[in-house]
């Protein structure tokens, strides 16, 4: 097991090297009027230049990389080119609020889909086909919409929640909770399809395995077999894509977040790839590619937990 | 593992089943996101305004700031050396009086002698010509603001003296406005400049409560000198990215007065309650920027340029694109300054004929090809109505898409034309050096004329001779399309019934001091 983290380990090094050094040769293609947006559109050329320079931008892209590299591995990201923030806190500051939502989100389809496919799975017939069919509109459907529909509803129609803004839990845990929920919602809607799907698949697969049929030979009850047996061997794949579903949450997280205003890691995304603030996405980038390679990490181990036969190798 | 897993997700669930339904009795539960203007006895000021705001503050930074829409966060916690009121007058702000000496050259600022800064620290003049010295040397809009001035003396400690190269009518104006702000001088040094203000204003940025990006929150500031203008105890700005975010927050009450992102939400802001307060702001249309024909030969002959504004179907085109909020016109400075003339409005009427009239008198039968950018300024939509509007008089427009260096490009002249929206300054002087003198950055090639050159002397000293050469500018820009303005956009604040507003002339929001409380 150690061994397989370690390896993990020295592999996630690798691809967030490679990570952080193609987005930020390819931030250089769309950052050449960064310091005229700082500047303001009437500046003049001069002060644009004296931006260029405050900014390090008239130095070679080489030397601006290798110096933001020896940066980064003393833990220091930089400030932020426009609003002056620390990368680093600003960074895991929105993560906080981005991660809750899409842990919360999973948490949810978790729930939700394996009741789903566990029902169609077993009950085939009619429930199988309705299930199959929500989870096509379920995917179908764009999340901007799902989250407009469900603030038209139940923000501005029935006043249950806010219609935008976050509430810190250290404010106020019932107000976080409402904050949170419609977003969640949101993010948890278009993501149960492919998990119920995977999870109906998976033990439709068990049934068919000679080991269910011992059991039964044997007298056991079908409740025991479904969820002692089956569910736990279809565990494995729920996981896998659970885990992937974790991490197109934080991508997708970006819309939700921007349509309820919540200061999550989306619209930081979204201001500083289109003003070209160079420093705040490359914490972003770097962050992120860390927090995914340690979720697929934590669900391979999963993985071997729930199945002793998945050996991690 | 599946168990815990399973008991785990049914305590998540309980836990948002909870909430929710906790909150569906009661206001209380949202109390926090909807929008509170109750009065308070004490003080006479009401409890919270909740603002929402387009555009986040970029920096803290009074050296760097720019103003605009960003003038709310400002002037929360920063006062200005002078106020403009809404309808652009000059009060007292950190100077009590200021003068010129009959040449216009020298300014004589007098300023408070009990401000205090949030570090404690005391505004005195000397502090006063360190702000100016660094907003003349930084690299912000402040600095081609204050290119005027040749130096800054304290004389003593309440008094300032500002020499000027040459009159600047402007500059009243813009010492009422980002140039004008004046940060402790503890805050020059400080690592934490651009996130943490150290003004004397009449309010103070609560870090904590605050979310960069998101929402900040100011406490009236107890120690302030002038305690009329605090109307609230508690400020919150909350900023939204997004044109749906804003219009939900509207529908569900959340903030009590809002800038709108465009004519098109006013509907909705109707139907959710709010009053609506309009004023033209900004003037959009094509600059005809190549008058010398550096990139565009035919640009250069004044005809073609005048072709180019008969084309224009503005009230077509203000019906297409703004819904018809709006005020056509074919000139760009603004109702309120001394250059404005009514008939400059309609100078140029919609005229085919006469467009092509004038193409082909300048040597062009067959039409021109003028290239301009698309770019996120310009949706296809509007870019297809104006090229079907020029399309009509043999104007063929090639479109090219702009990249990501659009306004560095667009400065640097690389095309002959293109649409923009520049703002309609309160004074004639300011749309003068924003628009048309040869240091602005938008005469994209830097060039005059001697009549401008001459009209532009006579503005700079001001008095009865100084508006009429702003009126003689007005109609020479208009006589040489210089431009071809197609309207005036209106700008929207709306406002909820517990909040009253005084818009400001010439500018996106209003002053922090002219929202107040209705009860």
């Amino acid at each position: 097991m150690l061994r397989f983290i370690g390896r993990r380990i020295v592999t996630g090094v690798g691809l967030i090297a490679t990570l952080a050094t193609l987005t930020f040769f390819l931030l250089q293609f769309g950052s050449t009027d960064t310091a005229r947006r700082i500047a303001g559109q009437s500046a003049t050329e001069d002060a644009v230049q004296v931006v260029e320079e405050r900014l390090g931008l008239d130095q070679p892209v080489l030397v601006r990389f290798w110096d933001w590299v020896v940066a980064a591995l003393h833990g220091d990201f930089g400030l932020s080119w426009f609003s002056g923030q620390d990368v680093l806190e600003a960074v895991t500051t929105r993560m906080q609020v981005t991660v809750t939502l899409a842990v919360g989100s999973v948490f949810l389809t978790a729930i939700i889909a394996i009741v789903l496919g566990a029902y169609a799975a077993t009950r085939r017939g009619w429930p199988d086909r309705a299930v199959q069919i929500l989870s096509v509109i379920g995917q179908a459907i764009p999340g901007f919409l799902v989250a407009l529909v469900l603030v038209l509803v139940f923000a501005i129609q029935l006043d249950w929640f806010p219609a935008t803004g976050y509430t810190k839990p250290s404010d106020s845990v019932p107000e976080w909770l409402l904050s949170i929920t419609l977003p969640v919602i949101a993010l948890t809607i278009g993501s149960i399809g492919g998990v119920a799907q995977q999870v109906r698949g998976s033990m439709l697969d068990a049934f068919e395995r000679d080991y269910v049929r011992t059991l039964r030979s044997r007298g056991l009850a079908h409740r025991s077999v479904v969820y002692k047996h089956v569910l736990r061997n279809a565990a494995g794949p729920a996981l896998s894509i659970l885990g992937l579903q974790f991490v197109i949450l934080l991508g997708g997280a970006v819309i939700v977040e921007t349509l309820f205003s919540i200061p999550g890691l989306g619209p930081l995304a979204l201001s500083s790839t289109s003003n070209g603030d160079i420093p705040v996405v490359m914490g972003i980038v770097v962050i992120t590619g860390v927090i995914v390679i340690i979720v697929n990490t934590l669900v391979d181990v999963a993985q071997a937990w729930v199945n002793p036969k998945v050996r991690l190798s | 593992m599946l168990r815990t897993a399973k008991f785990g997700a049914l305590v998540g669930v309980a836990a948002l089943a909870l909430a929710a339904c906790s909150s569906g009795g009661t206001d209380d539960s949202t109390a926090s996101s909807d929008s509170s203007s109750s009065a308070t006895a004490a003080e006479g000021r009401a409890e919270q305004l909740t603002i929402g705001a387009v555009v986040d503050v970029s920096t803290w930074s009074a050296q760097d700031a720019a103003w605009g829409n960003t003038a709310t966060y400002m002037m929360a916690v920063y006062d200005t050396l002078l106020r403009q009121n809404a309808d652009g007058t000059i009060e007292a702000g950190l100077a009590t009086d200021w003068s010129y000496d009959d040449s216009m050259t020298v300014l004589t600022l007098t300023l408070r002698d009990d401000v205090t800064f949030t570090d404690g620290s005391a505004l005195d003049a000397d502090l006063v010509v360190e702000n100016l010295t660094r907003f003349q040397n930084g690299a912000s809009e402040n600095s081609g603001n204050l290119s005027s001035i040749d130096s800054v003396t304290a004389v003593d400690a309440t008094t300032v003296e500002i020499a000027l190269s040459a009159p600047d009518p402007a500059l009243l104006s813009y010492l009422a406005q980002n140039s004008g702000l004046i940060e402790a001088e503890s805050a020059f040094d400080s690592a934490d400049i651009q996130t943490v203000p150290v003004g004397s204003g009449p309010y103070v940025l609560d870090a904590d409560s605050s979310t960069i990006g998101s929402s900040y929150t100011f406490t009236a500031n107890d120690d302030y000198w002038d305690p009329d203008s605090q109307h609230y105890d508690t400020i919150v700005i909350n900023y939204y990215a997004d044109a749906n975010a804003l219009l939900n927050a509207l529908r569900d009450s959340q903030v009590d007065i809002a800038n709108l992102n465009s004519t098109s939400q006013i509907p909705d802001a109707e139907s959710a309650g709010y009053t609506i307060n309009t004023q033209t702001l900004n003037w959009k249309g094509l600059i005809l920027a190549d008058r010398w024909g550096v990139v565009d030969e035919a640009l250069a002959d004044v005809r073609v340029r005048q072709a180019i504004n008969y084309a224009l179907d503005r009230e077509g085109l203000l019906a297409g694109i703004e819904s018809g909020y709006g005020e056509v016109t074919t000139q760009i400075f603004g109702t309120g300054t001394t250059a404005y003339e009514e008939d400059l409005d309609s100078y140029y009427t919609y005229d085919v004929d006469k467009a092509k009239e004038l193409l082909t008198e300048a040597g062009y039968p067959d039409g021109i090809t003028i290239t301009m950018p698309l770019s996120s300024f310009v949706p296809e939509s509007e870019a297809q109505l104006i090229a079907g509007n020029l399309a009509e008089a043999g104007i063929t427009v090639n479109y090219e898409t702009a990249g990501e260096s659009f306004i560095s490009d667009l400065l640097g002249g690389k095309w002959a034309a293109f649409e923009f929206g520049l703002n309609q300054e309160s004074e004639s002087w300011a749309t003068y050096k924003l628009s048309v003198s040869v240091d602005s950055a938008w005469n994209i090639y830097h060039q005059s004329t001697d009549e401008l050159d001459a009209l532009a002397d006579r503005m700079r000293m001001g008095g009865e001779d100084g508006d009429a050469a702003a009126q003689e500018m007005n109609e020479y820009l208009v006589e040489n399309a210089w431009f071809a303005p197609f309207y005036r956009v209106e700008g929207v604040i709306v406002t909820n019934d517990a909040t009253s507003v005084t818009l400001k002339n010439g500018q996106a929001v209003s002053n922090l001091w002219d929202i107040v409380p209705t009860a």
